[in-house]
């Protein structure tokens, strides 16, 4: 008896509680126009007198690629920061309004709509490749400018798409190059074996036609690929299939979490292949997830090392002057940090170049990037009218003890 | 003259039509009238953001209805949504741009397809029941989404295909507003067929079927002919919110038809009430506002809670898991259950105990 009054109270509370949550969606649903809402990085609250830009940001925090998602964030939100500290943006004070999406096409949708309808952004710095692409007809629609952490080569039709702006080389220019240093220092006098190693989305496909084409084109066997899930946590199957085929070098595309999985089993299994690992592979993080399975392992590597100092990047001075207000130092961040920091740094150039504060000037702005150097965080980045494929160069880097060791400079495969 | 206020007490049917009426008197039918009314007017009262999310919601009410005529009213369970939204989203695009046809007649042969697949994924479901079925709706997800993503030829793998919104002599449904009456109208189509599906021979036969289908067979119910037909109309209504989603987002691809949206959409109609269609649309409304709901929150609260925003994805999941395990333990029947129940409240107030 007790029990079932027990029981009917709780009952009527958790009706009573559908009833509030029910009036809380509905207050919600017919809020505020203009909420400040996820805005963050400005110190005041916006105000539409135009001397706010306006940015979003649609990062993974905490999604399937959150270990590369969460730096590249924390970095692009410290540059606004910085330059809010630095007095703005030629007195305009900046303002990003990030979302953390979770690696979900949906939401990232919602979160586009948010931030344009609501937010009022006019560019947004977004992240994965599925969702860019799921965004490129709107964004071309409501004119806004968009430089994704996606690299994809699909994103670079100015004609088809011409709001998306690639900040780094595409995927597919990654693996090219890759490809092609691997070719030059080819010693032995038949031609390389390769083997493909991508996880089963947008991401993880996107390189692989254009690098399985380029790598035929110069005498390259493509012998295997294999798919490996983006958070995968065993990969021996796939790579005692791989061995069979005997490759003398796989590519990787995948985040730091697949890649050290793959690079732990090839060592377990004693797999004698070269591993090259194309940007979201590459990378600090790899190296703890690995341990010494990374030793050797190769990285393309777009972005600057917080590690290689000053007077080899001058553009980490920057960041060494927010991190220090802070009370931090350039060995509390990594190169994913560097990568955020310098996509915000393009976006913002492009702002500061706009002859208006809209979508449609913001792209002027960015068209105008001429050999934009950012102090060595990247290559020069380049933007026209027709061309939105900033640039073409990478470094690579080998893992040497424990530790990244860049062993090219900039080089790209078209040289 | 009597009062308009009063409740209803002593109201007796003394016709065939009063008992057919899909509504049971004057006052609930004005109080229907006043919720549409207010879904007219609600493109004036909020800005297109909010518009935009209620046309998420709207559509998603359309797939759950669609599921709910499976699940909730003929008992076969359904992990295959996803695909099903996806072989609509695909077979609309296909046809509007490979084909050539416009947007109302794509969307219609869309829901058509998506049926005839439905039925085919159907066929096992006259052997197995329960798990085994889900296990073979499973399937359907897993095979439909390889060939979404491997043949590259129709659909283009990964990198998706790009549909247009629609147009009706030279108006473009380029504007949420616009979109939202669209769909809108859509979703009372798709409610009203609904209601009265299951006051026809083959809706009670559906019912027949779930609350005991040996009964159902001794009656004379073909099992066979009617499960394939629940799974024919459940997945037209899900191929045709499907459809609507495509030409909604523009773009559309593999990543928007994983497993995951098929368990949205299963608990869509658990939240909101198996074998309802009000509750299918309470179902929508909740899971598609979570997400956003829990976002803002996170965000208000963050000044406050340090660490909480680090945690989106987590706290996202566990508050879905454990509302569904609420429900499932403390109102099985869901919102619609929980909407019944506070009538009630206000109906019998002060004398709730009567009722009991």
């Amino acid at each position: 008896m007790n029990q079932n009054m027990k029981k009917k109270g709780f009952k009527h509370w958790w009706t009573m509680g559908m009833m509030v949550l029910a009036a809380v969606l509905l207050l919600a649903a017919c809020g505020q126009e203009t909420s400040g809402g996820t805005g963050n990085g400005g110190g005041s609250s916006g105000d539409d007198s135009g001397e706010v830009i306006r940015i979003g940001g649609i990062f993974d925090i905490t999604g399937g690629t959150g270990d590369v998602g969460e730096p590249y964030a924390q970095g692009a939100k410290a540059y606004f920061e910085y330059v809010n500290e630095q007095g703005g943006l030629d007195g305009k004070e900046v303002k990003l309004f990030d979302i953390d999406y979770a690696y979900d096409v949906s939401q990232a949708l919602e979160a586009y709509r948010r931030l344009t309808q609501q937010d009022k952004v006019i560019g947004i710095l977004g992240w994965g490749t599925g969702d860019t692409e799921a965004m490129k007809e709107l964004i071309a629609e409501d004119k806004i400018p968009y430089i994704s952490g996606s690299y994809s080569e699909n994103l670079t039709n100015v004609e088809e798409h011409p709001y998306n702006f690639l900040s780094a080389a595409t995927y597919s220019d990654q693996a090219r190059t890759a490809i092609h240093w691997f070719v030059e220092n080819w010693t032995e006098d038949r031609p390389p074996r390769m083997a493909l190693l991508y996880n089963d989305t947008p991401f993880g496909r996107s390189p692989v036609a254009d690098a399985k084409a380029y790598a035929e084109s110069l005498g390259v066997e493509v012998v295997d690929e294999q798919v490996v899930d983006i958070t995968a946590l065993d990969a021996s199957s796939q790579l005692l299939n791989m061995r069979s085929k005997e490759p003398d070098f796989a590519l990787i595309q995948q985040t730091w979490g697949a890649t050290a999985t793959i690079l732990k089993d090839a060592q377990r299994l004693g797999i004698e292949t070269q591993f090259l690992g194309l940007n979201w592979a590459a990378g600090e993080g790899v190296i703890p997830l690995a341990g010494d399975a990374a030793e050797g392992f190769i990285g393309v590597i777009p972005h600057a090392f917080p590690f290689e100092g000053l007077d080899q990047v001058p553009g980490l001075a920057e960041i060494e002057e927010y991190l220090e207000n802070k009370g931090k130092s350039l060995d509390d961040i990594n190169q994913k940090f560097v990568q955020g920091w310098h996509s915000a740094k393009v976006m913002l150039e492009g702002a500061r170049l706009a002859d208006e504060l809209t979508g449609e000037g913001l792209r002027r702005g960015l068209e105008q990037l001429n050999e934009f150097d950012t102090g060595g965080l990247g290559a020069p980045v380049t933007f026209t009218e027709d061309n939105h494929r900033g640039t073409t160069a990478v470094r690579l880097a080998q893992v040497k003890d424990g530790q990244w060791e860049i062993i090219t400079d900039y080089i790209s495969y078209e040289e | 003259m009597r009062n308009p206020f009063a409740l209803e007490c002593g109201e007796f049917k003394v016709s065939y039509k009063q008992d057919m009426a899909l509504y049971k008197n004057v006052r609930v039918r004005r109080r229907v009238l006043l919720v549409m009314a207010f879904f007219i007017l609600y493109p004036l009262l909020a800005s297109n953001y909010y518009i935009s999310l209620a046309t998420l919601a709207a559509m998603a009410a359309i797939g759950a209805i669609g599921l709910n005529i499976l699940t909730g009213y003929t008992g076969l369970i359904s992990i295959g949504v996803g695909a099903f939204l996806g072989v609509g989203g695909y077979a609309t695009a296909l046809l509007t741009t490979k084909v050539g046809l416009s947007f109302w007649i794509a969307v219609p042969l869309a829901g058509l397809i998506t049926a005839a697949v439905g039925a085919i994924f159907g066929i096992p479901s006259l052997r197995l029941k329960g798990l085994y079925l889900a296990m073979a709706t499973l399937a359907a997800q897993v095979i439909i989404l390889f060939l979404i993503v491997n043949w590259e030829s129709l659909t283009n793998g990964t990198a998706g295909l790009i549909v247009q919104r629609p147009e009706l002599f030279g108006f473009t449904f380029s504007s949420e507003i616009s979109y939202y009456y669209l769909v809108l109208a859509v979703l009372t189509g798709t409610a009203v067929f609904t209601m009265n599906l299951f006051r026809t021979r083959v809706g009670r036969a559906f019912v027949a079927i779930r609350d005991r289908d040996l009964a159902a067979e001794v009656m004379g119910i073909n099992l066979f002919r009617y499960k394939i037909y629940a799974f024919a109309i459940s997945s037209f209504f899900i191929g045709i919110a499907g459809a609507l989603m495509a030409h909604y987002s523009r773009v559309i691809g593999p990543e928007h038809y994983d497993i995951g949206v098929s368990i949205a959409y299963l608990a869509m109609i658990l939240i909101g009430g198996l074998g309802s269609v009000i509750g299918s649309i309470f179902g929508a409304v909740f899971i598609t506002l979570l997400p956003v709901v829990l976002r803002e929150g996170i965000a208000f609260l963050s000044p406050w809670v340090p660490g909480l925003a680090d945690h989106y994805a987590g706290i996202r999941e566990l508050v879905f898991g454990l509302i569904i395990i609420l429900f499932l333990i403390y109102e099985p029947e869901g919102l619609n259950k929980i909407w019944r129940n506070i009538k009630d409240y206000f109906k019998l107030w002060p004398f709730s105990y009567s009722k009991k």
